[in-house]
């Protein structure tokens, strides 16, 4: 069974006084411990897909299933409970948290929140959380804005993983990082995946990324799906305009290895 | 060749928060004119303070110290020459870039015919080889002798164009005033060359993009909108910092053929600064390679990308997730 099941999701827009759909019933569905891409240009209709799947804004048609229960049905309480279960990762981490807040700080709220560890608990869980993610348990102390890109990131991932998710929605989350940080970031991502059994909705725009995590990609282009499949097989051989597009303006690195 | 531009031991220093932190810690290199080269490295690593630096647009308060001197030949200068700078602010008490219009090295007198001496040359003679003996002569500012003119002289596209732009000029209006500025047009002469400039950079129906405002155009189109107005005035040297990094992977293609197309069709010197090693070898003759302020590498695309000789700008190669190669990721995992 899937984690997440999308049908016929459907949201518009008004731009200029006309509607246009920025999302125009997209279908999809990702299953346990599975990475899910959705590729596409910029207004392509991703960023609104994870928008609608976090429950950040609403959709005008269509439907969401998460861990087999009608998502778009709950509320209050139940819709919070069921939230602990699906995280979200951003680009900007700085954007993400309370910059002055400290990192001990930003991983006890979700612990605390869902009532997953008593007080008493939390700071031998909190550094858990961090150890897990990489990071120096010492860094606790220290403010958001204090450390280093990639180690926000990290608490970032730290704070999804707090609240044993089974699906993380991942927007552009390395896209902002050095290339050495990212591959660090990448490997961390597919481990937990392995170890915790967590599923990702990957979103970026950079099918090379995509092609070295990602197991099925979603193409999308102006809120349609152009093609899905096997990661490495579009990608390889893509049979949409937008497909082919993408696959064409990708940066090309010939070397001669030796 | 005789080098355009010589940078010798340059070194820059910000101050935040009463701490000097140093941005570039001596840094070196010569680029010839019509060269395209591109400065990569990571966050940190200096690119975009070298870049600002060589354009004269450091905040003021940078410590700046060591020499950028600027070679133009007669045949291509409509101008003299100095600093490149429009900040006078930034030349602090101790120096700091002292550029002229450098005098060539002793061995390249057959040059001699299409250089230009700047009007500010009393020193140029001085200067002449003065770099190899250590000694730099060091010279503060003359703004009234013409410097190197950011607009005029340099072209500079920065990342995000939706802050390089008047939100409340029409776009045709911010293009004219470049040309109209630097070239003495009137400003009918000046709006024709806006809509011809729209034409070369390809920005759809350049009539009544004239008359559009920033906000009405994608981010693409902005960013086309910032390379017309960077080239309005017919800069011999372009720099372009990070300027496709906002994009998606589509339209920093797009973005990227155009400079290409641009820089061959006016001759331009390209300065080209990207944190992705594959984008900077697909566009430039020779690769810089920056970290922590250092220069850590320099040489010919093909040699930086098949023959490093330092381990890390072969950790950015190898980092580089392309479709040409098998991702190093280590799919089986060590907790990183």
């Amino acid at each position: 069974m899937s984690v997440l099941a999308v049908t016929n999701l459907t949201k518009r827009y008004h731009r200029g006084g006309k509607p246009f759909a920025a999302v125009d019933e997209v279908s999809f569905d990702v299953g346990p411990a599975e990475t899910l891409a959705l590729a596409g240009p910029s207004g392509s209709g991703k960023s609104t897909i994870a928008r609608l799947v976090l429950r950040l804004i609403e959709p005008d048609a269509g439907r969401i299933d998460f861990e087999g229960a009608n998502f778009l049905a709950l509320s209050g309480a139940a819709l919070r409970a069921r939230r602990a279960r699906l995280q979200m990762v951003f680009q900007d981490p700085l954007a993400a948290f309370n910059p002055r807040a400290t990192v001990a700080r930003v991983l006890d709220d979700p612990l605390r929140i869902h009532g997953i560890a008593p007080r008493s608990e939390r700071p031998h869980r909190i550094a858990a959380l961090l150890e897990r993610v990489g990071l120096d348990t010492g860094l606790a102390a220290r403010a958001i804005h204090e450390i280093s890109g990639g180690q926000r990131q990290r608490v970032a991932i730290a704070r999804a993983i707090a609240t044993r998710p089974s699906l993380i929605v991942l927007d552009e989350a390395v896209s902002a990082l050095d290339v050495s940080v990212r591959g660090q970031i990448l490997e961390l991502l597919l481990d937990l995946q392995r170890q915790e059994r967590i599923a990702y909705l990957f979103i970026s725009h950079d099918l090379g990324v995509i092609r070295a995590v990602a197991d099925r990609v979603v193409i999308l282009d102006a809120g349609r799906i152009a093609e899905s499949g096997d990661a490495r097989a579009v990608i390889a051989d893509p049979q949409s305009a937008v497909g082919k597009a993408l696959v064409a303006a990708m940066p090309k690195l010939i070397r001669n290895r030796p | 060749m005789t080098a355009l531009l010589s940078i010798r031991d340059l070194r820059i220093a910000y101050r935040r928060d009463g701490i000097e932190v140093p941005a570039l810690k001596g840094v070196s290199l010569d680029m010839e004119a019509g060269e395209r080269l591109a400065i990569i490295g990571e966050s940190g690593s200096g690119k975009s303070t070298l870049a600002l630096a060589v354009a004269g647009l450091l905040a003021r308060g940078s410590e700046i110290d060591g020499t950028i001197n600027w070679k133009i030949p007669k045949s291509q200068a409509p101008h003299s020459f100095a600093l490149p700078s429009v900040l006078p602010d930034i030349s602090p008490t101790r120096g700091e870039i002292s550029s002229s219009a450098a005098g060539s090295p002793p061995a390249t007198p057959a040059v001699g015919e299409t250089d230009r001496d700047s009007s500010i040359s009393p020193q140029v003679g001085e200067m002449s080889g003065r770099t190899e003996g250590g000694a730099v002569e060091r010279q503060p500012f003359h703004l009234h002798d013409r410097p190197l003119l950011l607009g005029r002289d340099i072209g500079f596209v920065f990342q995000d164009p939706s802050s390089s732009l008047d939100p409340v000029m029409p776009i045709g209006k911010q293009i004219a005033e470049v040309a109209r500025t630097h070239l003495d047009l009137t400003w009918r002469e000046a709006y024709a060359k806006a809509k011809t400039l729209l034409q070369r950079v390809r920005l759809p129906d350049p009539d009544s993009a004239l008359h559009a405002y920033p906000h009405q155009l994608s981010g693409g189109q902005k960013q086309r909108v910032a390379i017309a107005a960077a080239i309005a005035a017919g800069p011999k040297i372009l720099i372009a910092d990070e300027a496709t990094s906002a994009l998606d992977t589509i339209v920093q293609a797009e973005i990227v053929a155009l400079i290409r197309r641009l820089v061959s069709e006016d001759g331009m010197t390209l300065i080209f600064i990207s944190h992705d090693i594959a984008l900077a070898a697909s566009l430039a003759d020779r690769i810089a390679v920056l970290r922590r302020g250092e220069l850590i590498e320099l040489g010919e695309t093909s040699q930086i990308v098949n023959a490093p000789q330092q381990a890390y700008t072969r950790a950015l190669l190898d980092a580089h997730l392309g479709l040409d190669a098998e991702p190093q990721l280590d799919r089986q995992g060590t907790s990183a």
